[in-house]
């Protein structure tokens, strides 16, 4: 939903908006959808200006159709798949982890998910010697396990430290800290000059669930009606930009959650909702 | 890069009212100015150059280190981290059994939970673990002080003189035997009334003040940076009495428990919780299980859990991110928490007779 705004684009000036809002066309949808002759007349605006303008707004807002063999072809092309290390996982997620695409690791305490996690970030780190983050919000990460699994992997001294040195470690403990931390990487895919072979390319989030729980679960029973949408924003914006991550810049990111008790089983039907939702609205502007 | 403004931490209020007047992303709101703002949104001044900062302030890149309010996040290499863990040490329980199998006692850093049945010792391992972290770094202790908070009440002064007392007893004895003089004068300085002077204990008397608490708690230890462990004696009470509301129960134990991991790791403390036990019925037979809900399980970073089996306590190291599932013996003493001595002579019998709750101090006892 794009409001019209002055300066939007070249012949949309003050005026033209304050009469276009008179006539209750306050967004780029309704300008486009509106019958233009007849706007024209009530806004009392030349048509020739108002036919351009709404011309530029199309070309700006509208996504370009795409064929599908060219997106075969790209994915075929940009699609790495990192083995996880256990042959028996990999055989369960069909040969390994995608590159672009968002893993979870769901369980009940104790099962082994930070095992998992520590595990597919080592062998990330020895076999394929490529760099993983792993965003830590549970305390679980302690290094000296980490050099435990490593040893079993490589031998020599050096080996070992410098695939502890390609795990990059970040320890956040509240969901803004996070968000902040997912945005910087954003910024920093983006600004990296294409094939840069240092890039980051596994990010393990251990766990998401600790940091959205204090936030998820209100009822409206509250009273306060701007708890509904307030609500799951943060997991709604997490999964965005964990969603926006990876179809943007493919490289897979295992996100450990938990869920356990009826708090979780509302926020669970709406987390796959929204990675649905955030990930059409990917394709509009 | 457009971030969506629902990522920043406003007011939800502000939210609104912003997604009401078309700014959806940060990119919308790079060009306006605070004036502007507050005069389309209908908020004051201050309000509306508030928002611009927090917005602009963490749009504009990863070297805003003097954000509002919020630390940086530092990242490491996980060698960096492994430098650091050899640096920070453990905190011993005296009982040589769980120090091995806890990888050398309780890691600082984490979160420890220990759950067990009324009366098995969760208390009394408590006390030993605030007393132990002020052993001097000549003996293997952390010289550091304590936290314990304290929420039912089970803190006995007397108790802990006579752990003291064990530990103090215990270090001298080292020294004297070992002949050093840096061990020596550290035995000297380490007393009963230094190591009760460095106990810093606060009463809680329901959950609302242990929110607050331990809201307050990260200005002290930044205050008092010598604190090595933080006790929670115990969590369970307060939110298990007058608490009917069981999501805002579990929305509030894990902010505390954010809470408290982000407190242990950026103060270096180690956070020990004492948890209870509630039984789970099953379809044939019931088993206990540690309070607080399934959720609660995820919180701690380690779980030790305390039984009786007979007349023996043991002690199962439940979940751990870096140690191996284990049971160990252990015995509760007048001296404090300590080992099952493999070699008892029948005639000390175990401590508890009849009664499993009332523990008799008999003489013919050889503690360590």
């Amino acid at each position: 939903m794009v409001f019209l705004r002055e300066g939007i684009c070249p012949g949309a000036t003050a005026q033209l908006i304050q009469a276009l809002k008179d006539q209750n066309v306050v967004t780029v949808m309704h300008l486009v959808s509106a019958d233009v002759e007849d706007l024209a007349q009530k806004c009392s605006v030349s048509y020739k200006t108002l036919v351009a303008v709404r011309r530029v707004l199309l070309a700006q807002y509208s996504p370009f159709p795409s064929n599908g063999a060219d997106l075969y072809e790209e994915l075929l092309g940009s699609t790495a798949i990192l083995s996880t290390g256990n042959q028996k996982l990999d055989s369960l997620l069909d040969s390994g982890l995608y590159t672009g695409e968002l893993t979870e690791f769901v369980g009940a305490p104790g099962t082994g998910k930070t095992q998992v996690c520590l595990s597919l970030a080592v062998n990330i780190s020895c076999e394929l010697k490529q760099k993983v983050l792993y965003i830590d919000s549970t305390g679980g990460l302690t290094a000296s396990r980490l050099l435990h699994l490593i040893q079993n992997q490589v031998d020599g001294v050096e080996g070992q430290s410098e695939a502890l040195q390609r795990i990059e470690v970040v320890r956040v403990f509240e969901v803004y800290r996070l968000l902040d931390i997912l945005q910087d990487l954003r910024m920093s895919f983006t600004r990296q000059v294409s094939g840069a072979r240092s890039s980051v390319k596994a990010v393990v989030i251990d766990s998401v669930s600790a940091v959205l729980s204090s936030i998820l679960g209100g009822h409206q029973l509250e009273g306060d009606k701007l708890c509904r949408p307030g609500h799951w924003w943060g997991c709604e914006a997490s999964s965005r930009t964990l969603v926006e991550l990876r179809s943007q810049h493919s490289h897979p990111a295992p996100a450990q959650d938990r869920r356990s008790g009826s708090a979780f089983r509302e926020a669970q039907c709406n987390y796959t909702e929204i990675i649905s939702a955030a990930y059409q609205n990917k394709h509009r502007v | 890069m457009q971030r969506d403004l629902g990522s920043f931490p406003l007011p939800p209020g502000i939210r609104i009212k912003l997604i009401g007047s078309g700014f959806q992303s940060a990119e919308d709101l790079s060009g306006v100015r605070a004036s502007e703002l507050s005069k389309e949104l209908g908020i004051s001044k201050e309000e509306a150059l508030e928002i611009l900062q927090i917005v602009r302030r963490e749009a504009s890149g990863e070297e805003s280190q003097q954000s509002v309010g919020l630390p940086s996040v530092r990242k490491y290499t996980a060698l960096e981290l492994l430098e650091q863990e050899h640096s920070q040490g453990s905190i011993v329980t005296f009982c040589s059994a769980l120090d091995e199998i806890l990888g050398g006692g309780v890691p600082i850093g984490k979160i420890m939970e220990i759950c067990g049945a009324p009366g098995v010792g969760k208390t009394q391992l408590s006390i030993q673990l605030v007393v132990d972290a002020q052993i001097p770094e000549c003996f293997g202790g952390l010289d550091g002080e304590s936290v314990y908070i304290d929420t039912e009440g089970s803190f006995i002064v007397d108790r802990v003189t006579d752990v003291a007392h064990a530990a103090v007893h215990h270090c001298h004895l080292i020294a004297e035997a070992s002949q050093d003089e840096v061990q020596r004068e550290a035995a000297q300085a380490f007393s009963v009334s230094s190591i009760l002077s460095h106990i810093y204990y606060f009463r809680c008397h329901d959950y609302v003040e242990l929110l607050a608490q331990v809201h307050l708690l990260p200005d002290f230890l930044a205050e008092h940076r010598k604190v090595k462990i933080v006790v929670i004696d115990s969590i369970a009470f307060p939110f298990r009495h007058n608490l009917e509301d069981l999501s805002l129960r579990t929305r509030l134990l894990n902010g505390l428990a954010q809470q408290l991991i982000s407190m242990a790791n950026d103060h270096s403390v180690a956070v020990v919780l004492i948890n209870q036990m509630t039984t789970r019925f099953g379809q044939v037979q019931s088993a206990l299980v540690p309070a607080l809900g399934e959720s609660w399980g995820h919180a701690a970073t380690i779980r030790l859990i305390l039984r009786w089996e007979g007349k023996l306590r043991f002690a199962s190291l439940y979940k751990s991110p870096s140690q191996k599932e284990a049971t160990v013996p252990y015995r509760i003493t007048s001296f404090g928490f300590r080992d099952v001595q493999p070699a008892d002579p029948p005639s000390a019998s175990p401590v508890n007779g009849d009664n499993p709750r009332k523990r008799l101090r008999t003489e013919d006892e050889d503690g360590q």
